[in-house]
């Protein structure tokens, strides 16, 4: 169970969070321009990385916010959280 | 004549802990980014919602409380009849989203609140509560939403060992029943 | 007490109370204070139970968590009975029934006992090689391998006991209460941090508690005496808690990490009554310092399991704590130290040691001088090569080692005994280290695989970070203490200690004997009966990794994880590979560290607190009336109200009619409601929906599709638009927090340029619906002020109004296809108005209605529920709602989706209706559907969603997703099932009232 570090409200635990996937996947804003593969790289491409990754999470039974982490999959180590439309920090 | 119905209506005491539903009383959310509103609401309430996280604002009649950097909740201290609640939601209403700086909306039977007093409050949510109460505890007016045995809640520190606990009306009755289940082993 | 076993020793043990036990059946009697393990060995009693595989007897072997072989099933009540507890942990209490397990009929005359005749065909992974061929026989091996494995009985009632759970939060957690874990829990309260400190026994100190020798003192008094005060001194601290009796199960990430406190179970039966038996606590500590002691291995020889062989330490704990002799006569079989120790203690007490058969060297430290002089004999450079007694150890054969250890020389020669301790050495605890990710290095002086490093927020102290003598755990633990926490503790610096210090050390994993060793049993893991021999079999056929040869050997894999010999296995394995330990590592040590009961990892989420229950505000009032429920999601929404001997069919048939032909009324609260407000409303709902909103009026309602951006049907319901930038969405019940989530999601990180703002109400309204021809003429006796004439309150439209002064918002709004309101009304006056609805329709037959009657309702007219008819594969096209997809728009969430070269497949699976040749025939919801009978494999054409017989048709109707089913209007189709095959024919999905002219009747 982790600690998570919400950027509004503080430590809380876990099971206060849902996790997103993965973060800094722009949705295009013209949809209609692009060709079905250019399309299906925004839908269903995802990286899934062991080591370091950075991942969409939610305060879902907090402040309902989203946000960014730099989380290290392979031994579940956060570096760092940061609100959206923040730069990720680096490692 | 329409009958008010609350889910629980009840007190229930405990080695140490007593447990309250508190109703009727006001709550309306309140939504906005805007320095505006800031503005409008501490002119019509003259309590200014608070910007730091986890804590809350006050004075004899109200509460305000912080659950997002644009979200608040509004409770008031009395109970009080229908139609108070009404005057206050249009006034606001129109001062705040008809004025486009934010969002008021009545969720006076969105939340149910409960009181839970006593030495052994903190002991009693410890046994479905992640949260850390540690400092919570000493804080007076310290606000946390979280989780009571799966069930959202947000936690309103008012006094010493004495705390408003608002959870959603339909998981009412079940939190009601498992606190009391709880508190059984104090 | 048959045999004078006991001693005077009143320090632990309460040896005036005297308390009456049950062991297989027999009556005995212990004190209080003692262990079930060692009241039983003060009767004599060794024989507790018969190893796993080839049933041979086995005793108690150890004093604490790591006991292989006195695994006991307690009570014997269908509901309280519990089975693998460890008797060396089961403290004694009035009433205490316990027995043997793993052995049938009894533990003296067991029949699975002949298979250590035939061991020798039982080899290494035996069941695994034999039993699998040919597979159809699995069942019949099964049923016999089952009944005499015998891993102990489970309980056959509800377990009676109450469980718990609590959060814990602490700046320091200090795990067991040795001597360094007493230094550290107290340092870190004394510094004002907020800590705690647990230990498995009922009481802390140790093994220092009962160390009472001149060779290991601190400023001139016993080191027990000295850690009684320090044990004193932690009464006075505020900051910190003490929970004896609590088992640390689990390390995880993070510093969490859960406990098990005993609170009742050395209670006596009348105690026991009424209390939480146990509880698990969450902890979460900023720091924690693992203390949590080294444990004693025995050695590997042959026939090294017979009852009575126990662990040299454990019999110092049994003879110094508990007054326990563990016979009369007993031996010592050592490669170090500590059995001195015990060798002093017994003489001490009065017990016949014959002699300590020590592998090593003459060596000469304090206490093998102080054994000396007490005239014990010792064979130096000697080893056991066999033992015998079958149910008790009676004798043992000695010889001398070679000088390279691989082999023993001279003469054989026997001494008897009634118990043989064994010391092969201390392995440090450090399962708690490497369950929370911690990596471990070996350290080849003294064979020990020691805590290295760890990502978190904790240090190891004391003997599980290998330190074995007394003035260097106490030096090197208050080290690191001071650095860990960052202060500067004095306290214990100028202590005068004394100890002694072992001065050589040797080890064998496996001790050679006169016989080959295909022909001995020396065991390795005891709980799972494996042999060193089985272990070379392994590598032997060609296993590598260790945790291969665990799980080909079973090596590890009982309920005691093999704590004992997990050592020993290691260095045969490394030995037989030629690699040196520290590469070879360690397999894993999981949580939990001691097995833990279900009852305690679900602590109160039992019974009526298993899953979380919503209730509508109306709920009180289908309960009254007998309604019946059906979980929707986390919600108890009212199903069906069967009138007297009404089946479920009776009921929905009636109810489906009644709203037809008169007035029906339903409870739709648990619909999710959210209220939207913001300049930027309508421009959201544009993104958001299929469809277009801008244009809708102030007062009007629509129908919104929310797709996903795959194009797939993800929740639908309709939307009011309430004033210029604000409006109501209702969701359907089970997605209602998603839709939230999802809206959020996109508000917050998509399009955090529009005002628009979001907040949930779904309870904040009960919603009251009452649909059919009359319900108009109902709602006017409710609300006489509202004009409900189409012109004024048209379909698909909405008004503010009041009933007895109480604001509601009524929506002419209709999921039954019939002429239908919906009252929105705040929940605490919901039921009111339910009743009040409900008195005014008496007299057109007014009927309430439940979420069967919903379904049959909506499907007679076609409509779809996401979730039934949708499956997350299905884009509106597919639903042929084409005409809820606004052409103009130049994107909504999904649209791009809806044009991908395989969403505009021709033979995508399309929503259809079906009707049976035979209307009285109802499918069943999931049937497949094929286009012929005869051919295989026959290809899935689609399969029935949604299905029901329509009281008001008079015929059975169905709801499917067909491939290519748009073109398909008119084909016969087949439905086969498993008696019978059933003949459809492809139809429009709408049944009734094509022309929708019931909405304005
Ligand atoms: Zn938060």
């Amino acid at each position: 169970m982790f600690l998570i570090n919400c950027p509004y409200c503080g430590e809380r635990d876990q099971s206060e969070f849902s996790a997103g996937g993965e973060a800094h996947i722009i949705r295009p804003k013209q949809p209609t321009e692009l060709s079905d593969d250019q399309w299906a790289e925004f839908l269903f491409m995802r990286k899934n990385i062991k080591g370091v990754q950075l991942e969409r999470w939610n305060h879902a039974h907090g402040c309902r916010k989203w946000f960014n982490m730099v989380r290290d999959t392979s031994n579940d180590k956060i570096h760092a959280v940061y609100k959206m439309g923040e730069k990720p920090p680096i490692k | 004549m329409l009958n008010y119905n609350s889910p629980i209506n009840d007190q229930k005491e405990y080695s140490e802990i007593r447990i309250t539903e508190v109703e009727p009383i006001i709550k309306l959310n309140l939504r906005g980014k805007k320095r505006d509103f800031m503005t409008k609401i501490g002119k019509e309430l003259s309590i200014i919602p608070p910007s730091d996280p986890n804590t809350s604002s006050g004075n004899e009649k109200f509460n305000i409380l912080w659950l997002s950097p644009d979200e608040w909740i509004l409770y008031s201290n009395d109970k009080s009849d229908l139609n108070n609640t009404n005057f206050l939601e249009e006034k606001l209403f129109n001062e705040v989203s008809k004025s486009k700086i934010g969002s008021i909306t009545n969720v006076s039977d969105h939340w149910t609140m409960l009181n839970i007093k006593g030495k052994n409050t903190f002991d009693l949510l410890s046994t479905g509560c992640p949260f850390n109460f540690n400092d919570f505890k000493n804080t007076k007016g310290a606000v946390a939403q979280t989780l009571v045995n799966h069930i959202d809640v947000i936690i309103h520190n008012k006094d010493l060992n004495n705390l408003n606990l608002f959870v959603r009306r339909s998981f009412a009755n079940h939190l009601w029943s498992w606190l009391n289940d709880s508190s059984r082993f104090f | 007490m048959s045999k004078n076993l006991r001693i005077t020793n009143d320090k632990f043990i309460d040896q005036t109370s005297r308390i009456s036990f049950k062991f297989d059946g027999k009556t005995l009697y212990g004190f209080k204070g003692d262990t079930l393990a060692s009241a039983l060995l003060a009767n004599n009693i060794h024989l507790v139970g018969r190893s796993f595989k080839y049933h041979r007897p086995r005793g108690i072997m150890t004093c604490g968590s790591e006991e292989p072989n006195a695994i006991v099933q307690v009570g014997n009540d269908a509901s309280m009975t519990e089975p693998n507890t460890r008797a060396t942990e089961i403290e004694l209490y009035e009433g205490l029934v316990a027995s043997s397990q793993n052995c049938w009929p009894s533990v003296n005359f067991d029949v699975g006992a002949v298979n250590n005749f035939f061991s020798p065909l039982i080899p290494a992974a035996f069941y695994y090689k034999t039993f699998m061929w040919p597979a159809s026989f699995w069942e019949k091996y099964e049923y016999f391998i089952r009944k005499s494995a015998g891993l102990g009985r489970s309980p056959t009632e509800p377990d009676k006991d109450f469980y718990d759970h609590r959060y814990l939060h602490c700046d320091v957690l200090v795990i067991g209460g040795g001597i360094s874990g007493i230094i550290a829990a107290k340092t870190a309260a004394q510094n004002n941090l907020n800590t705690v400190l647990i230990d498995d026994k009922n009481k802390l100190g140790g093994t220092t508690l009962f160390q009472q020798n001149e060779c290991f003192k601190i400023n001139n008094t016993y080191s027990s005496e000295w850690l009684k005060k320090e044990i004193e001194s932690l009464n006075l601290l505020q900051n910190l808690t003490i929970k004896t009796r609590t088992t640390l199960a689990a390390y995880h990430s993070y510093n969490y990490l859960l406990a098990r406190e005993n609170l009742t179970d050395h209670l006596s039966l009348s105690e026991k009554q009424n209390k939480v038996r146990q509880r698990l606590w969450k902890i979460r500590a900023k720091k924690v310092i693992i203390s949590t002691g080294a444990m004693e291995r025995p050695l590997i020889f042959n026939n090294n399991d017979r009852p009575g062989i126990i662990l040299s330490s454990s019999i110092k704990k049994y003879i110094d704590y508990f007054g326990v002799k563990c016979g009369q006569k007993l031996s010592l079989f050592t490669n170090n130290d500590s059995a001195y120790e015990t060798a002093v203690s017994l003489n001490k007490s009065g017990v016949t040691v014959n002699s300590v058969i020590d592998i090593r060297d003459k060596t000469d430290s304090l206490i093998v001088r102080q054994a000396e002089r007490l005239g014990i004999k010792i064979y130096w450079k000697h080893t056991v090569v066999n033992t015998s007694g079958y149910k008790r150890i009676n004798s043992i054969d000695i010889m001398k080692l070679s000088d390279d250890g691989n082999e023993v020389v001279g003469k054989k020669f026997s001494e008897d005994c009634d118990c043989l301790g064994i010391s092969g050495g201390w392995t440090p605890r450090v399962h708690l280290f490497t369950q929370s990710g911690g990596k471990l290095k070996f350290k080849d002086k003294d064979n020990v695989f020691l805590p290295d490093k760890s990502e978190l927020e904790q240090i190891s102290i004391g003997s599980c970070n290998g330190d074995f003598e007394l003035d260097s755990i106490i030096k090197n633990s208050v080290e690191s203490i001071n650095k860990f926490l960052n202060i500067n503790n004095n306290d214990y610096k100028n202590l005068e200690i004394v100890c002694s210090k072992e001065l050589d050390k040797k080890n064998i994993w496996l001790l050679p004997s006169d016989k080959p060793l295909g022909k001995t049993k020396p065991f390795l893991d005891f709980q799972n009966d494996s042999t060193a021999s089985d272990v070379k079999l392994a590598l032997r056929e060609g296993f590598k990794s260790i945790e291969h040869v665990k799980r080909y050997t079973t090596t590890g894999m009982g309920t005691d994880q093999g704590k004992l010999s997990n050592m020993h296995a290691l260095g045969i394995i490394a030995e037989t590979a030629g690699v040196k330990m520290g590469e070879l590592g360690t397999t894993t040590f999981r949580p939990p560290y001691t097995p833990l009961t279900f009852g305690t990892i679900v602590g109160r989420n039992v019974g009526e607190f298993f899953d979380i229950i919503r209730k509508t505000p109306i709920h009180d009032w289908h309960e009254e009336n007998k309604a019946e429920f059906e979980n929707v999601g986390q919600w108890k929404r009212a199903w069906y109200y069967p009138k007297k001997n009404e089946s479920m069919h009776e009921a929905v048939q009636r109810e489906s009619k009644a709203a037809r032909d008169s007035a029906g009324m339903l409870d739709a609260s648990t619909l999710g409601k959210i209220d939207i407000q913001g300049s930027d409303a309508s421009e959201f709902l544009n993104r958001v929906y299929t469809n277009a909103w801008s244009k809708l009026e102030i007062g009007k309602c629509r129908y919104g599709l929310m797709l996903n951006e795959d194009g797939m049907v993800y929740d639908d319901g309709v939307t009011t638009r309430l004033g210029e930038n604000h409006y109501i969405m209702t969701t359907t019940t089970g997605g209602a927090a998603n839709v939230l989530s999802k809206l959020e999601d996109y508000l917050q990180t998509e399009w955090p340029e529009l005002d628009v703002y979001l907040t949930s109400v779904t309870d904040q309204y009960a919603t009251v619906s009452i649909c059919g021809p009359n319900s108009k003429k109902i709602l006017s006796k409710v609300i006489p002020d509202l004009d409900l004439s189409d012109k004024e309150f048209p379909h698909m439209s909405f008004k503010n109004a009041s009933i007895n002064n109480v604001k509601c918002r009524v929506m002419r709004i209709s999921f039954t296809g019939e002429h239908s309101y919906e009252i929105n009304i705040q929940s605490s006056y919901g039921k009111s108005v339910w009743e009040k609805c409900f008195e005014a329709g008496k007299e057109f037959n007014i009927t309430p209605y439940g979420t069967e009657t919903m379904h049959l309702l909506r499907a007679e007219k076609g409509f779809i529920i996401t979730g039934q008819d949708t499956d997350g594969t299905m884009t509106p096209v597919d639903l042929q709602m084409d005409w809820i997809i606004s052409k103009k728009k130049y994107d909504f969430i999904g649209k791009r989706s809806l044009y991908r070269s395989d969403t505009i497949r021709d033979d995508r699976k399309q929503l259809v209706g079906l009707i049976t040749d035979d209307p009285k025939e109802v499918l069943e919801e999931g049937a497949q559907i094929v286009s012929e009978t005869n051919k295989q494999p026959v290809e899935m054409l689609g399969h029935v969603t949604s299905s029901y017989f329509s009281p008001n048709l008079n015929k059975s109707i169905a709801l499917a997703v067909v491939k290519n089913g748009k073109k398909l209007k008119g084909h016969k189709m087949f439905v086969p099932m498993k008696n019978k095959t059933i003949n459809v024919t492809i139809t429009d999905t709408v049944f009734l009232d094509k022309d929708n002219k019931r909405l304005n009747a």
